[in-house]
């Protein structure tokens, strides 16, 4: 099999991560921060390590401002609920996945008025745009790093920078960047980051995190035990126990430690380069091949790993099924939970074939790739 | 007049008498898939005066129905009837004296034991071997008998599955067929006779079984009305048998099965059978073309069929997309009647 849909989990991961979920369960297998014994001492010791691999991954000054949350749908969810009152207003872009699109659509329930800024497929948000959107009451802008339809990268920098010239909170979505392409929370002036486990960042799938600027206190979607202040019955203050309530998933997060450590040694900068090599021959191939339509920017500079086409006339379900069943390739059709993008690309009925790399392609897959796309336009 | 008279040309037959039948008015019966071989059943357990009647299908009347499901009407058809309700609209009127229940439901994993819960005997009217398989592990955890039936253009064949008495389904099919590679009643047609032949088989042993009678048929019986055959087979348990020897009962525990995917947007499911196949379409265009438009290449078959807005996606392993259905249980249906599962 050819994998190449690593923009909805990545796979494989690096051989340390499998060892170290094995581990975390046959040797780390207390439950951190709440015994005094070695077992849950091991698994704590764990736990904050990934914190302090991800604070440095980041740019985060204090490892205890990176929470770990069941995915980046939850650290999105926390990071504007835990934020936004009535009366707020948000600003938001149109090429946003649904796990932004479908809480900000909630809030506007409760009071939070909403202004979708028109997104670029090409050059991503425009940060005028962005600054013009801002309003007496805006709070929040929250954007996604990278569209996960078409790779799209936003000027995240720049609209920091906006952000932190407003006084406004600044959400971000990594979750198709994390782990692939840079990222400062420092210097781009990012006040909350949602960030997947499972992508980019090479974890197992159930964990992502969130970080969370040193001067933002957020209301917690949770209450509960945290191992801390037990004899109080109010939630406590600080972070990360704030945010943390419950036992964690402890196979998932040292799974994650092993992803981001194997980043740190590796560089993400040779990550960003292998995929970019990977990247500039898919893009020529596919614009060698009639009939194939490729969304997003030419060059991979602009875009993140990820690139969706459609073939002419051609149910794109169905090209990616022929992929899977003929040739042994896994891409992702269809709507990508992201009603607003294709709205935007004008692509909400056929949906797209969405192919994503990752470190592990090879040049060899994607030779293999375009053959087997060029085979499918030709008989349809 | 006593209460048994009305079944009096059934009492005087003697190895039934009064005896067997107060056991026949004390039992109850689930019959599964109400089309051609379910009418007949359950027509007849209703007119021996099975005491409890379940009759299970989530399907609704068509036109194309009354050639051979014999308790159905044009009417029916014309209100779109489900027919378990209609088949106990028409039973009362015959039967007043018992009870019956109608269950719409398709049969699965999650729902089968409930289902059969309380059941004395299980008789078959179900259009495809995996449900079969599925009744077959349900009945065997639960040591519930079944009756086993099945008809396809002018042949059929029963088997009795008693618990702990006889071989069971799963003897006789260790794996399923590959997808596609079997004919089914829309491609292949049936006769009326002969589901009434089977419904009937199946009927009888059902009131032998529930009376405790010495004389059930512990064969395979094959019966093909066209050319002329009726042939009784032995069958031997297969002493490897997962299910009614290691009792690992792989479909009730969906370790087997076909399963169904909804894909992102629009009213398509994608249903992945059980056992990957390598599907000729050109056969499989053959078998179809008198029921829509087929189309097909070397990557995938297209159908649409001809009596709705069904259409349906094949590719050669066996997975197919359904659209224009709304739901799981649709699509698989939609893959039993025109593939095959």
């Amino acid at each position: 099999m050819i994998y190449l849909d690593n923009a909805a989990t990545s796979w494989p991961k690096p051989e340390c991560v499998y060892e170290a979920v094995n581990r975390a369960m046959r040797e780390w297998g207390g439950n951190p921060g709440r015994s005094g014994h070695k077992m849950s001492l091991a698994a704590g010791k764990v736990l904050e390590e990934t914190r302090l691999l991800l604070a440095r991954l980041f740019n985060a000054d204090n490892p205890e401002r990176i929470i770990f949350t069941l995915n980046a749908t939850e650290a999105i969810n926390l990071g504007l609920k835990g934020i936004l009152q009535p009366g707020d207003h948000l600003v938001t872009g149109s090429m946003e996945h649904n796990s932004v699109s479908r809480p900000v659509e909630a809030l506007k329930e409760m009071g939070i008025t909403v202004t979708k800024v028109k997104t670029s497929p090409l050059t991503g948000i425009n940060p005028v745009d962005v600054e013009n959107a801002i309003q007496e009451n805006t709070r929040m802008v929250v954007l996604n790093h990278a569209s996960n339809v078409t790779g799209t990268l936003n000027p995240i920098a720049e609209i920091g920078d906006i952000c932190r010239r407003h006084g406004v909170v600044f959400l971000v979505d990594a979750a198709q960047t994390a782990g692939i392409v840079p990222i400062d929370v420092q210097k781009m002036n990012i006040s909350l980051l949602a960030f997947p486990g499972h992508k980019g960042l090479f974890g197992p799938q159930g964990v992502g995190g969130l970080y969370i600027a040193e001067d933002l206190c957020l209301n917690p979607l949770k209450q509960g035990g945290t191992g801390s202040e037990s004899k109080s019955l109010l939630q406590p203050l600080f972070s990360p126990d704030r945010y943390e309530s419950g036992t964690p998933n402890m196979p998932g997060i040292a799974g994650l430690g092993a992803g981001v450590r194997f980043i740190l040694e590796q560089g993400i900068d040779r990550i960003r380069h292998k995929e970019h090599l990977l990247m500039t021959k898919l893009l020529s191939g596919l614009h060698n091949i009639s009939r194939i339509i490729v969304f997003g920017p030419d060059t991979p500079e602009k875009r993140a790993a990820v690139v969706s086409i459609q073939i002419k006339g051609m149910d794109s379900l169905e090209a990616a099924m022929i992929l899977d069943q003929a040739f042994e390739i896994a891409v992702r059709a269809g709507l990508h939970c992201a009603p607003d993008a294709h709205r935007t690309l004008g692509t909400l009925e056929n949906g797209t074939i969405r192919i994503s790399l990752s470190y592990y392609n090879s040049e060899e897959e994607i030779d293999i790739l375009l053959q087997a796309v060029a085979a499918i336009a030709g008989q349809s | 007049m006593r209460p048994l008279d009305r079944y009096s040309r059934q009492t005087i037959f003697q190895e039934i008498g009064e005896e067997g039948q107060l056991k026949l008015l004390q039992s109850k019966v689930a019959v599964i898939g109400m089309g051609a071989l379910g009418t007949v059943i359950a027509n007849n357990l209703c007119r021996a005066g099975v005491g409890y009647l379940r009759l299970v299908d989530r399907d609704y009347v068509e036109l194309s129905n009354l050639q051979r499901q014999t308790l159905y009407n044009e009417q029916d058809a014309a209100d779109q009837m489900p027919k378990a309700v209609a088949a106990v609209k028409h039973l009362e009127k015959i039967n007043s004296e018992i009870q019956i229940e109608a269950v719409l439901k398709d049969v699965n994993s999650g729902n089968v034991e409930s289902i059969l819960d309380g059941m004395d005997l299980v008789v078959d009217g179900t259009d495809n071997l995996e449900t079969r398989l599925l009744i077959n592990d349900a009945c065997l955890k639960n040591n519930i008998p079944w009756v086993h039936g099945a008809a396809l253009a002018g042949s059929g064949l029963t088997m009795n599955i008693i618990p702990g008495q006889t071989p069971c389904l799963r003897c006789l099919h260790p794996e399923l067929p590959a997808p596609g590679s079997h004919p089914t009643c829309s491609t292949a047609g049936v006769l009326g006779m002969i589901t009434g032949i089977i419904g009937c088989l199946e009927s009888t042993e059902a009131i032998k079984i529930l009376i405790g009678s010495p004389r059930i048929n512990r064969k395979l019986c094959v019966v093909n009305i066209w050319y002329n055959q009726f042939t009784y087979l032995d069958i031997e348990q297969n002493p490897r048998c997962l299910a009614c020897v290691e009792h690992k009962f792989e479909y009730l525990n969906s370790v087997k099965g076909s399963y169904t995917v909804s894909l992102c947007g629009r009213d398509s499911i994608q249903v992945i059978p059980a056992k990957a196949g390598d599907i000729d379409f050109q056969t499989m265009a053959e078998k179809l073309k008198n029921l829509g438009t087929v189309k097909y290449n070397p990557f995938t078959l297209n159908f649409s069929a001809s009596n709705s807005n069904l259409e349906i996606t094949l590719f050669q392993d066996g997975r197919a997309i359904i659209k224009n259905v709304k739901d799981d249980q649709t699509a698989k249906s939609a893959y039993a009647e025109y593939i095959g599962l």
